[in-house]
C-alpha cells in the first residue's frame, strides 16, 4: 500500500499542477485522473467509475476570470484510492464521499495559492516595475513550486482520509450502506451534470441539439 | 530560464506555464511577461538590458486576463507592436482592447464548446463499453486542438501586431464555434441517460430507482436554489443521508 500511495501521491502532484500551472494538457479532468489512477492501483473499473461520477460534478463548474470552484483533479485520485481500499467498484460512494471533502479543500487551497501570488507579486513590484526579468521570473517561478507544493499537500492529505476511511471497513459493518452511498453519489452527479451541461448550452440555438441528444440517448439507453 | 534559441519557439513553450503565477492583482499577467520575454530580446542594447527593453518587459508584465490557450495571440502582437516601435500608450490600449474578445472567444470555443465536447464523448464510449482507449483518445485529440490553437494564436499575434483584432475574425475561428457548440450541445444530451444506466446498472433495482430519485430531486434544488445548493454539497448531502441510513438498515 505504501508503493501505491507513493504513485498516487505523483500522480496528484501532477494532476493538480497541471489544473491551472503547467501545462493545461487536461490529465486533470477527473476522467483521466481517475482512470490512471484506477490503472496505478490495478482497479481500472474503480478508476473509471469514479472518474465518470466526478466529471458529471465538474461539469457545473466553468472556469472563468477569478472565481472559486472546487477543484476536482487530485480529490478524484483520492476518491479512487478511497474505494479500492474499501472493498473496489462497490466501494464507489466511499469513494466520492472522501473526494468531495478534498474536492472542498482543494478549492481552498486554490484561493490560498492565488493569495500567497498576489502577496509575492506585490514584494517584488519595484522589480516588476523596473522591467527587471530576474524579478520576473523569481515570482513566476514561486509560483510554479507553491503550485506544486499546494498539490502535493492537498494529494496526501487524500490519501491520508482514503487511508484511514478504509480502516473503519464501512464493506463489513454495513454492506447495505455501500450499496445506499454509492446510490445517492450516482444521482447527485446525474444531477450536477444535468444542470452544468445545459447552463454550458444556454438557452440559445443548441438547445434544440441537446433535446435531441437526450432523445437519442434515452432511446439507446433503453434498447442497448 | 530557457536554452532555446528560436525566440518563437521560446514564447510558445513558455506560454504552457502562463498561469503558473495567476494571481488576484495582476491575474495572468506576470505569465504574460515571461512569454513575452524572449520575442523582446531584439530591444536589447548589445548584451546590456537596455531601457527599451526594460520598459518592454515591465509593460508585458501587468495586468491581463485572458482564455490561457488565447494568452499568446496578445503575446505575439504586443511583442510584435514594441519591436516595432509602437508608442507605450497605443500599446497599453491594445493590451487592454484584447481582454475581453480573448477571453469571450477562448471560453466559448474551449471551455464550453471542445472540452466538454471530447469529454461527454469519452464517458459515452465508456458507457458502451471502452476503457482506458477512451481516455487516451480524449487526451490526444483535445490537446492536438489545444497545442495547435496554442501556436496559431502566437503566431497569428506575431504576423498581425497591431492589426491582430483582424485574426479573430479568421473564418475558421467562426466556423470551429459554428460546428463546436451544436456539436457540444448533441454529445451532451446523449451522455447523460447513457451515464445513468451505466451507473444504475451494478446496483439492485431498488437502490437504483434511488439514484435516479436523487438525480431528479437534486436537479429542481441545484434549478431552484443555485446560489445555496452546489453538486459538491449536493453530493456530500446524499453520500451522508446514505450512509447514515445504510448504518440504520444493518
Amino acid at each position: 500500500m505504501t508503493t501505491a500511495a507513493l504513485v498516487l501521491l505523483v500522480w496528484g502532484t501532477l494532476v493538480g499542477v497541471d489544473l491551472v500551472s503547467v501545462p493545461q494538457m487536461m490529465i486533470a479532468r477527473p476522467l483521466v485522473a481517475g482512470t490512471i489512477a484506477g490503472t496505478l492501483v490495478g482497479d481500472i473499473e474503480t478508476g473509471l467509475r469514479i472518474g465518470v461520477v466526478f466529471e458529471l460534478f465538474q461539469f457545473e463548474i466553468l472556469p472563468i476570470g477569478a472565481v472559486r470552484y472546487p477543484e476536482y483533479g487530485p480529490a478524484t485520485v483520492a476518491a479512487v484510492a478511497a474505494a479500492h481500499w474499501s472493498g473496489g467498484p462497490l466501494a464507489l460512494g466511499i469513494g466520492v464521499g472522501v473526494g468531495l471533502i478534498v474536492g472542498l479543500l482543494g478549492g481552498l487551497s486554490l484561493h490560498w495559492l492565488r493569495t500567497a501570488n498576489a502577496r509575492a507579486v506585490r514584494a517584488a513590484t519595484a522589480g516588476l516595475e523596473s522591467g527587471d526579468v530576474r524579478a520576473l521570473e523569481r515570482v513566476h517561478l514561486g509560483g510554479m513550486l507553491r503550485d506544486a507544493g499546494r498539490a502535493c499537500a492537498v494529494t496526501a492529505t487524500g490519501l491520508a482520509v482514503a487511508r484511514l476511511v478504509s480502516l473503519l471497513d464501512v464493506a463489513r459493518w454495513s454492506p447495505a450502506a455501500l450499496v445506499l452511498a454509492a446510490a445517492a453519489a450516482g444521482g447527485a452527479a446525474l444531477a450536477s451534470g444535468g444542470t452544468g451541461l445545459p447552463r454550458l448550452v444556454g438557452r440559445g440555438p443548441n438547445l434544440k441539439w441537446l433535446a435531441a441528444g437526450l432523445a437519442a440517448g434515452v432511446a439507446v439507453a433503453w434498447i442497448a | 530560464m530557457d536554452r532555446v534559441k528560436t525566440p518563437l519557439a521560446a514564447a510558445f513553450l513558455r506560454l504552457f506555464t502562463v498561469q503558473a503565477s495567476w494571481n488576484y492583482d495582476r491575474m495572468v499577467g506576470v505569465g504574460m511577461g515571461i512569454a513575452e520575454e524572449p520575442l523582446l530580446r531584439s530591444l536589447r542594447n548589445g548584451t546590456e538590458d537596455g531601457p527599451a527593453y526594460r520598459a518592454a518587459v515591465a509593460r508585458g508584465a501587468q495586468f491581463f486576463n485572458a482564455h490561457p490557450y488565447l494568452c499568446g495571440l496578445a503575446v505575439g502582437a504586443i511583442a510584435r507592436a514594441e519591436r516595432d516601435g509602437v508608442p507605450p500608450e497605443q500599446i497599453e490600449r491594445l493590451r487592454d482592447a484584447l481582454i475581453g474578445p480573448l477571453g469571450s472567444l477562448g471560453d466559448r470555443l474551449f471551455w464550453v464548446g471542445w472540452l466538454p465536447l471530447l469529454s461527454t464523448a469519452a464517458i459515452v464510449a465508456i458507457t458502451l463499453g471502452a476503457g482506458w482507449e477512451a481516455i487516451a483518445a480524449f487526451l490526444v485529440i483535445y490537446n492536438i486542438g489545444h497545442v495547435t490553437l496554442r501556436w496559431w494564436a502566437l503566431s497569428a499575434g506575431w504576423n498581425a501586431g497591431s492589426d491582430v483584432v483582424a485574426a479573430l475574425r479568421h473564418p475558421l475561428v467562426q466556423r470551429s464555434l459554428r460546428l463546436v457548440l451544436p456539436a457540444m450541445a448533441l454529445v451532451s444530451g446523449f451522455c447523460l441517460p447513457l451515464a445513468a444506466r451505466w451507473l444504475a446498472q451494478p446496483l439492485p433495482r431498488g437502490p437504483a430507482l434511488g439514484m435516479l430519485g436523487v438525480a431528479v430531486v437534486g436537479l429542481v434544488l441545484l434549478r431552484w436554489q443555485p446560489r445555496l445548493v452546489t453538486g459538491l454539497r449536493l453530493g456530500l448531502a446524499a453520500v451522508g443521508v446514505a450512509l447514515v441510513a445504510g448504518w440504520a438498515w444493518r
